[in-house]
């Protein structure tokens, strides 16, 4: 599987985590735009950050530093952090 | 030693039922607005009257109140505190927050009762007992006239305010509050900027203001609103800044998120100013172990107490016992952890 496609499904699987923990309505993980601006336009927190930060701890084993949260903010944003901490890490 | 997962962490349906219950406030957006220059006591260490702020003009016009308010929530506040110097005298501003933002608290000394109508937390400020209170704050039979007004009144806290002078005192003042009924909090005076003054925390003050708080909350557990982790972070050597990493704008630069973002301090001119935005400006951020900043500062760092069961449920106990403390209709579950937990990344003291 290439890095791209990694990339993309890693989009979707955080979209349906995302859903899930901040119970978002009138969307699904294929149509979770990842551009969208997570704080201004779905309204989302530091605390609702925290939450999903935690939830991708546990499935990918990949630490959030609470530092990087308002780099965040958008569903691609935090994907690519994610895939490029396990690239690092190998 | 194995991490915790998150999801072991909540296994415990106690646990899960706590979480659950309190992250559906993660939606509170808070900002503080001072509402009058006057006051109808003078008190030692008043916050309200050091620095610049008490020199604002005092706009009481409550079309302009209204406006801001609409625009606040405009902006995504969807909690106000209303304090400085004294709400109480100004009910017509009171009432028009309340009609615009249906959350928040007020932070009064008690003397004049606020209208029923206005349906925000009301916090009563207890600096001792009567004769400290004589002392300190200039004013006879203080908690007696408290109690007097807001006795029965579901949104009345009492909020303790620790100094080194009234440690003993706290047991004389629960007692009386808890016997008419009364829900109790616990506050540390923490220094203004500059201050000199005698009330000023010593080591010494801190280990026997934590004791105090423990011993009072086991004595009075439906009444004394508080966790045994509240003690610790509230009463350790380090005040709040250097624990938790205070998210106030005052000392966070970032405006991308959280706080940084979206907490302002206005003044009675209704204007703010980010290099003094936080909870109770002026004070000396190095001594700050205020509950309210606690009650913003504790709970932002969630992620950080997700590492054990006992760290967790002291950081679930901090959260309760703020809702409880601040949020009309939230009644206090039981602590989860009754055990002495450091705050993460540094001793219990």
């Amino acid at each position: 599987m290439t890095a791209a496609i990694e990339l993309d499904q890693m989009i979707v699987n955080i979209a349906a985590i995302m859903i899930e923990e901040l119970k978002l309505e009138d969307v699904t993980p294929e149509t979770f735009d990842p551009e969208i601006d997570l704080v201004d336009e779905v309204g989302i927190d530091s605390m609702d950050l925290a939450t999903v930060a935690l939830v991708l701890r546990d499935k990918y084993a990949v630490r959030i530093d609470e530092d990087d949260y308002p780099k965040l903010t958008t569903l691609r944003l935090i994907s690519e952090y994610i895939h490029r901490k396990l690239a690092d890490r190998g | 030693m194995k991490p915790w997962k998150f999801a072991d962490l909540i296994a415990d349906p106690a646990v899960k039922s706590r979480w659950e219950r309190v992250r559906r406030y993660f939606f509170l957006r808070e900002s503080t607005y001072d509402m009058t220059r006057r006051c109808n006591i003078r008190c030692e260490g008043c916050y309200y009257f050091e620095g610049e702020k008490q020199h604002a003009a005092e706009l009481g016009d409550p079309e302009a109140w209204r406006a801001l308010m609409r625009a606040e929530r405009e902006r995504g506040i969807t909690y106000v505190v209303l304090a400085g110097a004294e709400p109480s005298l100004v009910p017509d501003l009171l009432q028009v927050c309340y009609q615009e933002m249906p959350l928040g608290a007020i932070a009064t000394n008690g003397i004049q009762r606020i209208p029923e109508s206005v349906g925000y937390k009301i916090h009563l400020s207890v600096w001792g007992n009567d004769e400290t209170s004589g002392r300190i704050r200039k004013a006879k039979h203080m908690l007696a006239r408290q109690i007097e007004n807001y006795q029965g009144d579901p949104r009345a806290v009492f909020v303790y305010t620790f100094t080194p002078h009234n440690i003993a005192e706290a047991g004389e003042v629960a007692e009386i509050l808890s016997r008419q009924g009364c829900k109790l909090t616990f506050n540390m005076f923490s220094a203004p900027v500059g201050y000199a003054g005698a009330l000023r925390h010593t080591p010494d003050s801190l280990t026997q203001t934590r004791q105090a708080m423990c011993d009072l909350l086991a004595r009075y557990p439906q009444h004394v609103l508080f966790s045994t982790y509240n003690a610790v972070a509230h009463t350790h050597r380090l005040g709040l800044h250097d624990l938790f990493g205070c998210a106030y704008p005052r000392r966070n630069p970032s405006t991308d998120l959280g706080l940084g973002r979206s907490f302002r301090q206005y003044r009675t001119d209704l204007n703010w100013d980010r290099e003094a935005a936080c909870c109770v400006p002026d004070t000396d951020c190095a001594d700050c172990r205020h509950y309210a900043a606690g009650s913003a500062v504790v709970p932002a760092r969630l992620f950080r107490h997700a590492v054990d069961p006992d760290t967790f449920n002291s950081w679930l106990d901090y959260v309760d016992t703020y809702l409880a403390v601040w949020v009309m209709g939230y009644e206090k579950g039981a602590n989860l952890c009754n055990t002495v937990v450091a705050p993460p990344g540094f001793g219990i003291d």
